[in-house]
């Protein structure tokens, strides 16, 4: 049985997108089946990223209930060399689109939670998906909580950012507590040097402290992803890059996961 | 009402004929009862099931101080009411919400919690108008009507 994993965060510029492009190609690189989804439908971002514009359908139309998911899903594991499988589902980036999807009532939010949750059966048990991942919007919004609802972990993308700690704080207690979800911290952009033992140790301990419990992944602040503009994946383009084993090391923990 | 009374109207006439002539003769009891005895026990249980998930709605909103409380109108059942319910309705919700449909049997199996309070917190979550319920024969079901409600 395969795996929803929300990427979240209180604060926007966390590294979300960054993190569920990446961990999505790490996980068709150890072979698996995986679908990523945009539902980041205030700025969506993937279709830019992996250069995807005139689709017939988006995940605006899925949960809007006029198409059904397989006509969404654009099969892009040619972009991942000697994998698994890679689809993903857009979320429509123009302004009407997001003008429409800010305006949704809460009757339509019920029924996308709706839609959202009967993918566990149309993918993951029916079609053999090993991993769906859902990109979410910062903060609490309604697609992102209906994402948080239908996943089995949260990861949550933070950094050092004081305002950033303060709200995932609440975050874990006031949200994902309180859904009883599955959550991991992910700490991004870390200036401290966490490539020696002792150094990854002391940084483990300090983010231990703060949220109770160890965090998933350290990233430090790697100058080559700013470069990258978010183009690179770097499981596939840099699989030696420090970063690639990092999410290497995500993606076997997410995996021994019950 | 007493839970008694509530009971007796519950019970079909011809049993109540056999109830009160107990101590007659046993030719009497097999008339009142027909040629149907399996049948009209049959009816006894649903009946007393259903008066059995009354009385636990009382219970639990009595339980909650809420004894005034009556049946609302249709409400959807979105993420930012479910973060707002108290957390033992919120189980049970989310629960439903995973499952799609289920008995009170089959979520108090999700939630390890006992099915007579799986059973009065859904009681309690239809009346709050949040989950519909449907009976087909001696199970009740409990869902989200997602489709129904307009907007």
């Amino acid at each position: 049985m395969g795996k929803i994993i929300a990427v979240h965060s209180y604060k926007g510029g966390t590294g979300k997108t960054l993190l569920s492009v990446n961990l999505a190609a790490t996980f068709v690189k150890l072979g698996k089946k995986v679908c990523l989804f945009d539902l980041d439908f205030r700025a969506p971002s993937l279709s830019t990223l992996l250069k995807m514009e005139n689709l017939e359908y988006w995940l605006n139309d899925y949960l809007n209930g006029t198409c059904e998911i397989d006509k969404v899903l654009v099969d892009l594991s040619d972009k991942i060399h000697n994998g698994g499988k890679l689809f993903v589902g857009f979320a429509n980036p123009t302004t009407e689109a997001i003008r429409e999807m800010s305006a949704k009532d809460r009757k339509w939010e019920m029924r996308a939670l709706g839609r959202l949750l009967s993918l566990r059966t149309s993918l993951l048990n029916d079609k053999g998906f090993d991993y769906l991942i859902f990109d979410t919007s910062p903060g609490l919004q309604y697609s992102s909580i209906n994402a948080i609802v239908g996943a089995d972990i949260v990861l949550v993308a933070t950094t050092f950012d004081r305002s950033d700690v303060d709200g995932t704080r609440r975050m874990l207690q006031e949200l994902y507590d309180l859904f009883e979800k599955k959550t991991e911290i992910v700490l991004n952009k870390v200036l401290h040097d966490v490539s020696s033992k002792s150094g990854k140790e002391i940084m483990q301990t300090k983010i231990g402290d703060l949220y109770h419990a160890p965090p998933l992944g350290i990233i430090p602040c790697f100058c080559d992803i700013l470069r990258g503009e978010g183009n690179i994946i770097f499981p596939q383009e840099k699989p030696e890059h420090p970063f690639t084993k990092i999410l290497v090391e995500i993606a076997s923990k997410i995996d021994k996961m019950p | 009402m007493s839970v008694s009374q509530d009971l007796i109207n519950a019970l079909p006439s011809k049993l109540l004929y056999t109830c009160k002539t107990h101590r007659g003769t046993s030719v009497a009891k097999q008339e009142s009862l027909g040629k149907k005895p399996l049948q009209v026990l049959e009816k006894i249980r649903e009946n007393l099931e259903k008066l059995n998930e009354k009385m636990e709605v009382m219970i639990e909103l009595q339980k909650h101080g809420r004894k005034d409380i009556q049946p609302l109108p249709e409400t959807p059942l979105d993420v930012m009411t479910l973060l707002s319910m108290p957390d033992h309705l919120r189980k049970t919700a989310m629960t439903v919400c995973r499952l799609g449909r289920a008995t009170a049997d089959e979520i108090a199996q999700q939630t390890h919690r006992a099915r007579a309070v799986e059973s009065a917190y859904l009681n309690q979550l239809v009346i709050m108008g949040y989950l519909k319920k449907e009976r087909k024969g001696r199970k009740a079901y409990f869902y989200v009507d997602r489709e129904s409600q307009g907007g």
